[in-house]
């Protein structure tokens, strides 16, 4: 059988100042799948981003990407992640078109198939015209467009979009949803975190609610609402966190009329 | 070439393109800077110094000049180039690469390496043109000035990733490289110096970097050329070998 695309087991992290960030993580995602994982800030999600990718040691368990130990075979692993991070984290020394291709480069693809690719993505995240400026000189949401393309640039099996639509004008939102949801039905898994709890009940096949550290449910949208005994993930998650007096379905229809107008 | 080679020549790439778009302060600034000394020390005050050791002042100094322009140029690319990253976090795009500590080391390494030796060796070309700038021993000088600018490439590295701010790094530039490089002879020979600052010269690892390459161009030196060869090899092996375990453990570059 076909090694799932990401296996978690017991994954702990302790930073060095104390802070126990993961407390025995289990999680598992499938070839293909479109899973979403979401919690309440410092509740563990870049953590795990972090573990998976090599931006943190883990300090217990293990991480397998496609059946390869994100530590041990670390190599193989991070040749199938691709890495959308939450921060605008570009080299403001490079125009567009170099991220791309340094970015290749590392991933150890040709030049021709580089240039090519680049390209391509250049073309798909509309930065064409960007492609010789300096990335310091291009606005919040063509940064955005190149941490996105620069993800895909070398074609990986996993992707990994830590809240890639914070802060972003509704266009590049939904631009972004097509394009992921083409790329996930021809075969790339997605991991996404987000704050838009709609989005990942409308987009998500699964759902992991991460708290504490640990993972506090999972399952489909409806199986997380009846879980918790509501009507949305969004109710789902206020069960969660303790704050279901926060939960739309209590707006009385009189405020709803008024905020509508 | 294998995905491994296409890997670290992208890395190295990087570092160096860094250096290259902003020549005018990386390779500029340095030269301006040793030709200043050359005029100031060498032409202005050297008129009135004898010869030291049979040699011009001017000439004398041209050595240790070149070897401080790849030192400290080697020691501020890397540490300025890896804090600046870190900053940016842009430096996760390598670190979540498939790339091996071993490659990220030799990347970052090189950059200031590439950048000290362009600019050691415009001075040497310009220097040799306007005074003349013997050669005497090449099988010892080309060794010695790769082994010291691997050394501070060394020590940029790892100032640069231990710095959290861009105050570490001027401290250990301002603090620490230059007094070591001033005091190592560069501007005099030690044997002139009165005790006990001549003795504590000897402390200076720089005095013995200065002595090899100031053999090499003018074979003449306070030293003993084997034995500080033997030394300069052994402490750049030893450094390498401690950027490459805090590289493999990920201190300071991997939460």
């Amino acid at each position: 059988m076909d090694a799932p695309a990401l296996q978690i087991e017991d994954l702990e992290k302790v930073y060095p100042t104390g802070t126990q960030a993961l407390q025995g993580v289990s999680l598992e995602i499938p070839r293909g799948d479109f899973f979403g994982l979401l919690g309440p800030n410092g509740a563990g999600k870049s953590t795990l981003i972090h573990c998976t990718t090599g931006l943190a040691m883990p300090t217990g368990g293990s991480i397998r990407v496609f059946g390869h130990d994100a530590v041990e075979n670390y190599g193989e692993a991070r040749t199938a992640i691709g890495l959308a991070p939450q921060d605008l984290n570009i080299d403001h020394f490079l125009t567009a078109e170099e991220t791309l291709d340094y970015h290749g480069g590392y991933f150890g693809m040709p030049r021709k198939e580089r240039r090519e690719r680049t390209a391509e993505l250049l073309e798909t995240f509309s930065l064409t015209s960007k492609r010789k400026d300096r990335t310091r000189t291009l606005s919040g949401g063509m940064k955005r467009r190149l941490i996105l393309a620069r993800a895909l640039m070398h074609r990986p099996r996993l992707l990994i979009l830590d809240e890639p639509t914070a802060g972003v004008d509704v266009e590049l939102r939904l631009e972004l949803w097509h394009y992921v949801q083409r790329i996930n039905a021809e075969g790339t898994t997605i991991l996404l975190t987000t704050h838009y709890l709609e989005e990942a009940e409308q987009l998500c096949d699964h759902v992991a609610f991460i708290n504490h550290g640990q993972i506090v449910a999972q399952g489909t949208s409806a199986e997380l609402a009846s879980e918790f005994g509501v009507s949305s993930l969004e109710d789902a998650y206020l069960e969660l966190v303790g704050r279901k007096e926060l939960s739309r379905a209590h707006i009385p229809a009189d405020v709803e009329a008024a905020d509508a107008a | 070439m294998s995905a491994a080679q296409i890997r670290f020549f992208s890395l190295l790439r990087r570092e160096l393109n860094r250096f290259l778009k902003i020549k005018r302060q990386t390779v500029g600034a340095p030269l301006l800077e040793t030709f200043l000394y050359i005029s100031v020390f060498g032409a202005a005050l050297g008129s009135r110094i004898d010869t030291l050791h049979g040699f011009d002042y001017v000439v004398f100094i041209v050595p240790g000049l070149i070897m401080m322009a790849w030192a400290t140029n080697a020691f501020s690319n890397n540490s300025s180039s890896i804090l600046q990253q870190k900053f940016q976090r842009a430096i996760d795009d390598q670190l979540s690469s498939p790339a091996s500590p071993l490659q990220l080391l030799l990347a970052f390494s090189l950059g200031g390496f590439v950048r000290g030796m362009t600019v050691a060796t415009l001075t040497f070309i310009a220097s040799s043109i306007l005074i003349g700038v013997p050669l005497e021993n090449v099988h010892v000088l080309l060794p010695a000035l790769f082994l010291v600018g691997f050394f501070f490439a060394q020590m940029g590295v790892l100032i640069g990733v231990r710095a959290e701010q861009f105050d570490d790094v001027s401290f250990a530039q301002t603090f620490v490289l230059q007094p070591l490089i001033f005091l190592g002879g560069v501007f005099y020979s030690a044997s002139l110096l009165p005790e006990p600052f001549q003795t504590l010269t000897h402390f200076n690892p720089v005095y013995y970097m200065i002595g090899l390459v100031r053999y090499g161009f003018l074979d003449y030196s306070d030293t003993n050329v084997a034995l500080s060869l033997v030394f300069l090899t052994a402490a750049t092996a030893l450094l390498f070998a401690f950027n490459l375990r805090l590289f493999s453990r990920g201190w300071k570059l991997r939460a």
